[in-house]
């Protein structure tokens, strides 16, 4: 087996002293190590200190998130020499929950918003036999509309990056959102729909800002922000009307219309109110302003429109 | 001389015409020949998906199958239509089935989905299809005496299976930036957080807590400017302390255009470049 020498960079958290701080590593360790691996060495021969939460070691029990070289994953998952550059591994707790020591972070607020969601079914009787005896039958592909979304091992990778989270940290957080999805999809779910999208409305869906950090954190390939999207859908469909739900529908309206999105009137439609009507005021202003002919402020459609039109409705239709 | 497609999303709409201007002068200045593709229609921007998912990967299967139809390549400068047409190539090349039957609908207007397209954006144009040495050679004068914070913005580098570059060690604005003699301040606070632009009519005021982090964290670091190659971060992100500019309005001052003609006037926070 090769042996490789690089740096391991960590950085450490002194609860103690309430201090977060770099540490350099020198290593010198066979090249197949886990980022995990990586750890328990150091641990082990350097600096029996270093604390970081680990069990499975085979990406299963989801405790050992964190963030490698900038992105989160799962350190029992990467391989350390993959993600040497230029000689160093970075490595540092998740950035969205606090540290509670070195690469170990309190996960406790993180739970308790997923608990918020109802993360449980709550049987529909109607699909739901009321004996141990007989078994609910779910057909294969009503179980593909959520099989992905069921390999979530709730180890917050994707919560450990996400962007919703930086702008609200009451932010609910990608898996919730995803667990939402799941039992929504979920025929044996009895809840109204209306009340699980109530809950994932809340400090929730309309605050992520579609960054895909989670699709790129999951270790499981599960895509929150996708998820997101069809809760949204969801939303609009069954919810009550808001801002969001009003853009969408404009927006799609005026891309069937002409192709493109009407930007001058978008945000007095979404926001439906005196400062969208102003918004689109100011618009015009600038427009003239700036000697924009009057034909150009919104989208015109393009030859051949009646032909798009067809595509888009026969996609829907048949695809 | 090379031709490409340019994919006319959202970003050249509207109060943002400009960036059409600012994106066909810089092909100019890259001595590539753009191709408007007029029956191009919107990427759906995130926003269609909430409609239905599958009209989302029929429009850009249309999208850049009017680029091959025209036997070029397909450029958007925006991170949000370069991800989400990247993605849907990505879906179409996989999965034989969808690519068929979406075909079977596109024949009807006389299109077909290939897969022979390539998806550019301003970034790996500029490394891949015009070349980094190219590139500096169409250089024609330094912007001087000016800290810029280069801004990626999220787009272009997730998910990692469309990322213009190594996501987690990008080097390529650098080497974008670099070139026009600025002084490049690398390493900010906030410099990979999102600008928030997709939550401006969902959630208004998580755009502005958003926006703003990167700017302050850039400003801290004593840059000038903050840099980035999409309009959309663009749009999200002017009009507060630190100005921003994009990437391709740098170019095309550093190819012999007035700030003027860059559309560098039109910015909602002052910029002053000194040539
Ligand atoms: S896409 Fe949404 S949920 Fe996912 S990381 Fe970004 S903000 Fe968070
Ligand atoms: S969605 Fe993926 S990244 Fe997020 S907690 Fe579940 S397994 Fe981990
Ligand atoms: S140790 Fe269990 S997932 Fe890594």
């Amino acid at each position: 087996m090769k042996k490789i020498k690089y740096t391991a960079r960590i950085k450490r958290y002194n609860p103690e002293e309430d201090k977060s701080y770099w540490q350099d590593f020198e290593v010198e360790v066979e090249d197949s190590l886990t980022v995990l691996e990586l750890l328990m060495y150091i641990k082990d021969k350097i600096d029996p200190t270093l604390t970081f939460r680990a069990f499975c070691r085979s990406a299963i029990c989801g405790s050992c998130a964190m963030i490698i070289n900038n992105r989160a994953g799962l350190a029992c998952k990467i391989q350390a020499k993959d993600k040497i550059k230029n000689g160093v591994i970075k490595i540092e707790p998740l950035k969205t929950l606090k540290p509670v020591r070195d690469l170990v972070v309190d996960q406790e607020p993180a739970f308790d918003k997923l608990k918020k969601i109802k993360p449980y079914l709550e049987p529909d009787p109607k699909v739901v036999p009321d004996n141990l005896k007989s078994e609910s039958l779910v057909l294969p592909e009503e179980f593909a509309r959520y099989d992905k979304q069921t390999d979530c091992i709730l180890c917050m990778a994707c919560y450990g990056q996400c962007n919703a989270l930086k702008g609200d940290d009451q932010y609910l957080g990608p898996f919730q959102l995803t667990k939402v999805f799941r039992f929504i999809m979920d025929t044996r779910d009895g809840m109204d729909v209306e009340e699980r999208i109530k809950l994932a409305e809340d400090h929730g869906i309309w605050e992520c800002v579609q960054c895909q950090m989670c699709f790129a954190a999951c270790p499981k390939g599960i895509s929150s922000c996708d998820d997101i999207l069809e809760l949204r859908r969801i939303a609009k469909d069954t919810g009550e009307e808001n801002i969001a739900t009003r853009r969408a529908k404009f927006w799609f309206a005026t891309v069937f219309e002409t192709g493109q999105i009407d930007k001058l009137n978008l945000p007095a439609v979404a926001l439906n109110n005196e400062k969208g009507e102003k918004a689109r005021e100011n618009l015009i202003k600038e427009f003239k302003q700036r000697g924009i002919p009057e034909d150009e402020f919104g989208p015109k459609p393009f030859d051949g429109i009646d032909k798009f039109r067809n595509f888009i409705k026969k996609i829907e239709k048949e695809l | 001389m090379k031709k490409i497609g340019i994919y006319p999303g959202c970003c050249f709409q509207g109060a943002d015409i400009h960036n059409y201007d600012i994106t066909t002068k810089f092909l100019e200045n890259m001595g590539v020949e753009g191709i408007l593709l007029e029956r191009a229609a919107c990427c759906g921007g995130g926003v269609i998906d909430e409609t239905n998912k599958k009209i989302v990967y029929g429009l850009n299967a249309r999208n850049i199958a009017l680029a091959e139809k025209e036997g070029v390549d397909l450029y958007t400068p925006c991170n949000t239509c370069y991800m989400i047409i990247a993605k849907t190539k990505l879906a179409l090349d996989s999965d034989p089935e969808l690519k068929e039957k979406v075909n079977e609908i596109l024949a009807e207007e006389g299109l077909e989905y290939k897969g022979t397209a390539k998806i550019y954006h301003t970034l790996n144009l500029i490394r891949d299809f015009v070349g980094l040495d190219e590139y500096k050679k169409r250089i024609k004068r330094q912007i001087s005496g000016i800290k810029v914070a280069p801004y990626y913005g999220c787009h272009v580098l997730a998910p990692n299976e469309v990322a213009v570059d190594d996501p987690e060690n990008p080097t390529i604005l650098r080497e974008v930036l670099e070139p026009l003699g600025v002084e490049i301040i690398e390493g900010y606070k906030d410099e990979d957080t999102c600008c928030g632009y997709h939550a401006r009519f969902t959630e208004p005021e998580q755009k502005e807590r958003l926006a703003i982090k990167p700017l302050d964290g850039a400003k801290e670091a004593g840059a000038d400017i903050v840099a980035t190659p999409c309009p959309l971060c663009h749009k999200a992100m002017d009009g507060y302390d630190e100005p921003i500019l994009q990437v391709t309005q740098l170019i095309n001052v550093a190819c012999g255009a007035t700030p003027e003609e860059a559309g560098i006037n039109l910015n909602k926070t002052e910029v002053k470049l000194s040539l």
